[in-house]
């Protein structure tokens, strides 16, 4: 009897405590489906649309943000370098090679928790394509470090993982003509200070 | 040792049931979502600046340190809802969002008539009635078709760099969302 008792009780202790704990570690953690990935950069184009699968669903309830059209642009996230390792702030990185077609767009460093850096007073929180120096073939060259650097620098500070966010506004990378040309900069990581 | 495995079972089974109601309910039950942070900023049927730190219980914004913001909740039950907004900017877009926080429709200044900001947000029904006489102040608006009753838009505008930030805020703020009547 005793026996029955205690594994009824075990029986709901794992569902409603696993099933609550998996939901929110998902709801956390996990981006939603349909992402689409070039290089180290993702993106999903379905997200705070009406289209999106549940998971995206509840995670945008818990964020609260208000999520890009798709006429307005697209948001790509870097987790990791080249070499897969996880981007962390006292490293330097270069961000090198060609953006996809856009109007234009901008770069910034993150938390896990997708709010920007704020490099501290008199450094640019973030970079766009407007305003940074070129190769003679267009190409370009970032360098991502809490120290100063020549060229195109964006600062970072603070200690920890970060996300490096690059926005394509008024582009056509969404939407799946495939007729866009998908050429996206390679993130390299030259040193670290830890 | 049979009771046991059963018991494993029904756990396993049970917390699956349990993991996709939460899924699902977690929109319906979610106190910080875009509609909770949108109506901490103020009423209802006007523009208020779209702050990047987070109010108490909402976590802070993800948005581009480069762009500016401000967004307007509104109720199209009984009148359109007319959003106009002047001013020149390097690049300007407005989204519309449903109470869920789900972006339906969006415009840039490319797409818009003439680069000028000035949109109705309309119910099928209110669509009718448009088509048939439009009102002098709505001419030249872009009519958008969304079948809903509570929701809000964005407007949001591209900073460069600090020198556009007075002519980006000039514009953000000459932004108005009234009903259309």
């Amino acid at each position: 009897m005793l026996r029955n008792v205690f594994l009824a009780l075990i029986t709901l202790v794992i569902a409603f405590g696993g099933g609550t704990l998996s939901a929110w570690y998902v709801v956390t953690r996990f981006d939603g489906f349909g992402a689409l990935s070039i290089g180290q950069w993702t993106s999903h184009p379905e997200a705070g649309t009406p289209f999106s699968d549940p998971y995206a669903k509840a995670r945008a309830a818990r964020e609260g943000a208000f999520p890009l059209g798709s006429t307005e642009g697209l948001a790509f996230y870097a987790y990791n370098d080249d070499q897969g390792r996880t981007l962390d702030r006292q490293c330097s990185y270069k961000i090198e090679g060609n953006s996809p077609n856009s109007r234009f767009w901008t770069l910034y460093a993150t938390d896990r928790r997708l709010t920007a850096l704020s490099p501290g007073t008199d450094r640019l929180p973030a970079i766009h394509s407007r305003q940074i120096f070129r190769k003679e073939d267009g190409a370009f060259m970032v360098s991502v470090s809490p120290k100063a650097q020549p060229g195109n620098w964006l600062a970072t500070t603070g200690t920890g993982r970060m996300v490096l966010v690059m926005t394509l506004y008024d582009t056509p990378v969404g939407s799946n003509s495939g007729l866009v040309d998908m050429k996206f900069p390679a993130v390299t990581r030259i040193s670290c200070d830890g | 040792m049979g009771k046991l495995l059963r018991a494993l079972l029904f756990s396993l089974v049970g917390a699956g049931l349990v993991h996709i109601a939460v899924v699902l309910l977690v929109p319906y039950y979610s106190d910080r979502n875009a509609w909770s942070r949108i109506s901490a900023y103020g009423g209802d049927w006007q523009f208020h600046t779209v702050a990047r730190e987070g109010t108490p219980g909402n976590v802070p914004l993800a948005i581009d340190p480069l762009f500016q913001a401000a967004a307007c909740r509104f109720d199209i039950t009984d009148l359109p809802a007319h959003i106009t907004g002047v001013g020149t900017t390097p690049y300007w877009s407005i989204s519309i969002y449903n109470r869920q926080g789900e972006n339906i429709y969006s415009i840039n200044d490319r797409t818009a008539i003439a680069d000028q900001l000035d949109l109705v947000v309309a119910t099928p029904l209110q669509m009718i009635e448009l088509n048939k006489t439009k009102p002098a102040a709505a001419e030249n608006s872009v009519l958008i078709e969304a079948d809903m009753d509570e929701g809000f838009v964005v407007v949001r505008s591209f900073v460069p760099d600090d020198s556009w930030r007075s002519q980006v805020n000039a514009f953000l703020k000459s932004t108005s969302c009234t009903p259309l009547l």
